[in-house]
């Protein structure tokens, strides 16, 4: 479905990506893991549109991404959760999720979309009409994440879902995604959380400094001495 | 060994030989061949100048927008004017003015200093909050300056003759007057620049997070550069103001601003050769389309008069450069003499945006 | 009585502040940007009115909506040939841009047309009254009061429940966001400068109204006034600017009473240190509005 090949960003004078290749099949829950820094963002933000890169491909669905706008790259099915939610605080819930919507055209599926949202998310259902700047962390984070998933991405990608939110919000994220795989979303993870991604992810790659270091199942990441050189920074 | 190194000190003061030279030889020539009209021209381009410097010393360095900035060459100018005009005038000119302003009077030089003293006074006084302003909220400030300095300008009639016009300030400034005071501010413009507070401001210009990680003081850096640019302006008004001879409080204001940032704009703010290059091409192009204007009205080309004409080219010019070029025609670079091996006294060069 | 007159002139000259201050916060939620060409827009506006006033026999109500349309494509034009190129750079790229496009439109008027003043014919009931009670209001007052309130009402409806609102509001909250969400980031933004090209016109109609003449540097005037109520009511609500221009408008009508001549000229300094202190001390704004959003430096 989704395939960047040797992508190499550059921020001025300093690349922050080098040489990054990975690929996301159908129905898959590909996980990108990695130190701060290491690129993740940034990876992410090159594909959904934001940055354009200074060489390598991304091809969708066998279509180029690049070059196109954000706008357009959500067209074609790929929806993206920022780091820090970035959710209209201004907006109320229901706002919030009728922009995400923008794209769908039919209004009697808007009803239906919402009510599979509130099953995933009953909360918001509860906070229907608040503003969204006055939801907390957690809440914030569902809202993102139902937020896009109005659009009917074809291609979710998730940006530290878990950052910032106490342990049992965590849990609950992270079967949120679990739900949402099981219902035929494609998605790729982007995570500080290392040991809940491992349970839950399909494949994983490994990002250090701009680069794919490892790429593999998770019971081959499990191998501790792998994954404590990076992090400790003995493998380079 | 030793003349590479002579030439690397040397490098990066090319750059005022290479502006200050040309402005030497042009005010010769000017000064030998040229008519009335044409030494105008030149010697209110070398006051332009200054005052584009001023703006560059801060504006370029920092990257904030300083609208405020012809407001303090209005301080300058009227300062300087009350300072430097005979009792006697004064009273003709200012009707209702101050008795310790009536009896003022000093010679020209410590006027224009005076003036430009006032202005970095006030700069010092009013302008430190504002420093701390984030990039949109110091832009709408520093507007709100400028209408206020304007504004007050306009009212206080003891001191400026209101909206009225200022006349009979005496013509002080000649044309090699204004050119070497060019050189100076072009000098003293650089050497900011150069200095470890302008290399600290720029340093905040790119990266205003990481500059305050390696401990500068931003708005500390902010203050003192704003200051000096609100000196320099104000010594650019006095000179002008001692060319000009009589001038009213619009001529600080949105036109004039305008000019300036256009000046500065098309030659490039993030250097002084960019704000020396635009100011010279900028006035070309102004006296340009001013004598077609001219032509076209005395010999009544066109059924009707013909105004405005210069305002609408630059204004098209400055929207084609800042959609093409933002970073104008020097485009950050200096002028420069780079010889091949020279030890470069740190990396000079200027990797902008 | 004089009093109650004195109170509707009041309220119809905030009622007019607050339209000027919402057309110019449109923009400003979005772009960050002050658009210095809106005063211009105002200033176009008159034209019109003079231009096809005086050279065609049409109702006046035609001539008006004339004036209308030709601010909002004019401003729709601006945004598509100059702002919309310069909109990915800096900020200050597009400061600088919408000064210069200000002055180009003032000095093209001052260019094509004349810097001379030009008288603008108005409609009859500008100058009549009515008298209620022994109460005499000028119908102008009315109309003004009027009109501003419907735009007022009529765009809060736009903004609360359509999907374009939606998106406008968004887009100010978070312009990369909305983008993101699939919202095609050119139509938000020439809906913003479509919708302040007709609150200008309207605008024109009102401010031309009270002196019944043009000149190409009419639109400072409105443009600071906008720039003061944006301030005071909070530069990111189109609500809080909107109670800015409305309070604006009245203490700047009571000042012009209670002040002694001397003082009364220093009025707009007044205003303008106010602003400056607002902005130094309380940027959000006077107006608590709901949510205070957090300044992103």
């Amino acid at each position: 479905m989704l395939r960047v090949d040797h992508l190499q960003v550059r921020y001025g004078a300093i690349a922050a990506l080098h040489d990054v290749s990975l690929n996301v099949e159908t129905g898959e829950l590909v996980a990108l893991i990695g130190l701060n820094g290491a690129g993740k963002s940034t990876t992410l933000s090159t594909i959904a549109g934001n940055i354009r890169p200074e060489r390598g491909s991304i091809m969708f669905n066998e279509q180029s991404l690049i070059g196109k706008s954000p706008e357009a790259i959500l067209r074609l099915g790929i929806a993206v959760v920022p780091e820090g939610r970035d959710i209209f605080p201004s907006l109320t819930v229901e706002e919030n999720l009728r922009l995400g919507a923008f794209c769908r055209h039919n209004r009697r599926e808007y009803r239906h979309d919402l009510e599979e949202i509130f099953e995933l998310f009953p909360i918001l259902q509860e906070r229907l009409h608040q503003l969204g700047g006055t939801l907390s962390g957690g809440e914030q984070q569902q809202l993102a994440i139902a937020r896009s998933l109005m659009a009917h991405p074809k291609l979710l990608m998730l940006d530290e879902p878990s950052l910032g939110l106490a342990p049992a919000l965590v849990d609950h994220i992270f079967s949120l995604i679990v739900t949402l795989r099981s219902r035929g979303v494609t998605l790729l993870l982007v995570e500080q959380n290392v040991d809940r991604t491992l349970e839950i992810a399909d494949r994983v790659y490994l990002l250090n400094t701009g680069r794919i270091e490892l790429e593999g199942s998770p019971e081959q990441f499990k191998s501790r001495t792998t994954i404590r050189d990076v992090f400790l920074g003995k493998g380079e | 060994m030793k003349r590479s190194r002579l030439a690397g000190w040397l490098s990066p003061y090319s750059t005022i030989f290479f502006l200050a030279l040309p402005m030497v030889a042009l005010t010769t020539i000017v000064d030998l061949f040229a008519t009335s009209l044409v030494i105008r021209i030149v010697t209110v381009m070398f006051v332009s100048m200054i005052i584009v410097l001023g703006m560059q010393v801060f504006m370029g360095n920092s990257g904030i927008l300083a609208w405020a900035h012809v407001g303090f060459m209005g301080v300058g100018a009227y300062v300087s004017a009350l300072c430097s005009m005979t009792p006697q005038m004064k009273e003709i000119a200012v009707p209702q003015v101050y008795p310790f302003l009536l009896n003022l009077h000093l010679p020209f030089w410590p006027s224009i200093l005076i003036g430009a003293l006032v202005a970095a006074l006030l700069a010092l006084i009013i302008s430190y909050p504002l420093m701390r302003l984030s990039d949109a909220a110091a832009a709408i400030t520093s507007f709100a300056l400028l209408i206020i300095i304007h504004t007050v300008l306009v009212h206080w009639d003891r001191v400026t003759n209101g909206p009225r016009t200022l006349f009979g300030v005496e013509e002080y400034t000649t044309l090699w007057t204004s050119a070497l005071c060019a050189i100076l501010v072009l000098v003293l413009a650089y050497l900011f620049k150069e200095s470890s507070l302008g290399l600290r401001l720029r340093a905040s210009r790119e990266d205003a997070y990481a500059a305050s990680a390696a401990g500068i003081n931003i708005t500390q850096v902010r203050y003192f550069s704003f200051i000096l640019s609100a000196g320099i302006a104000g010594f650019g008004g006095g000179l002008w103001a001692h060319y000009i001879t009589s001038f009213t409080p619009d001529a600080f204001y949105m036109i004039e601003t305008f000019n300036v940032l256009a000046m500065l704009v098309v030659g490039g703010p993030l250097g002084i050769s960019g704000a020396v290059i635009g100011t010279a091409l900028v006035t070309i192009a102004r006296e340009g389309v001013r004598a077609v204007e001219n032509m076209i009205n005395l010999n009544q080309l066109l059924p009707f008069e013909v105004v405005g004409l210069t305002e609408v080219f630059l204004a098209t010019v400055l929207i084609v450069c800042l959609i093409l070029r933002p970073q104008g025609i020097m485009g950050g670079r200096e002028l420069r003499w780079k010889p091949k091996n020279a030890m470069q006294m740190g990396n000079q060069q200027a990797s902008q945006k | 009585m004089v009093a109650f007159e004195f109170l509707i002139n009041a309220i119809s000259l905030g009622s007019l502040y607050a339209l000027i201050a919402l057309g110019l916060v449109i923009i400003f939620g979005i772009l960050k940007m002050v658009n210095f060409a809106y005063g211009e827009l105002i200033m176009f506006g008159g034209y019109v009115l003079y231009l096809v006033g005086s050279n065609f026999r049409l109702p006046w109500l035609f001539v008006a909506l004339f004036a209308v349309l030709g601010a909002m494509i004019v401003s729709y034009l601006t945004e598509l040939v100059a702002f919309r190129r310069v909109r990915e750079k800096s900020l200050t790229a597009l400061l600088i841009t919408s000064f210069a496009v200000s002055t180009l439109l003032q000095n093209g008027a001052l260019l094509i047309i004349s810097p001379r003043a030009k008288a603008v014919v108005l409609p009859n009931i500008f100058s009549q009254s009515i008298t209620w009670f022994g109460i005499t209001i000028p119908m102008r007052n009315i109309l003004t009061i009027s009109i501003s309130i419907l735009m007022l009402v009529g765009l809060t409806l736009l903004f609360r429940y359509t999907i374009l609102g939606i998106a406008l509001r968004a887009a100010a909250d978070n312009f990369r966001m909305t983008r993101m969400l699939g919202v095609p980031a050119n139509l938000v933004i020439s809906s913003a400068f479509v919708l302040s090209g007709m609150i200008a016109g309207v605008v024109s109609l009102f401010w031309i109204g009270r002196t019944a003449s043009v000149t190409p540097n009419i639109g400072l005037g409105p443009l600071l006034i906008a720039f003061v109520a944006t301030v005071i009511g909070g530069m990111q609500s189109l609500m809080g600017a909107v109670l800015g221009g409305f309070v604006y408008g009245m203490i700047f009508s009571f000042i012009g009473v209670l002040l002694p001549q001397t003082l009364l000229d220093y009025r707009e300094a007044f205003m303008f240190l106010i602003v400056i202190l607002i902005l130094l001390w309380r940027p959000e704004g006077l107006v608590r509005t709901r949510y205070v959003q957090e300044r992103v430096g």
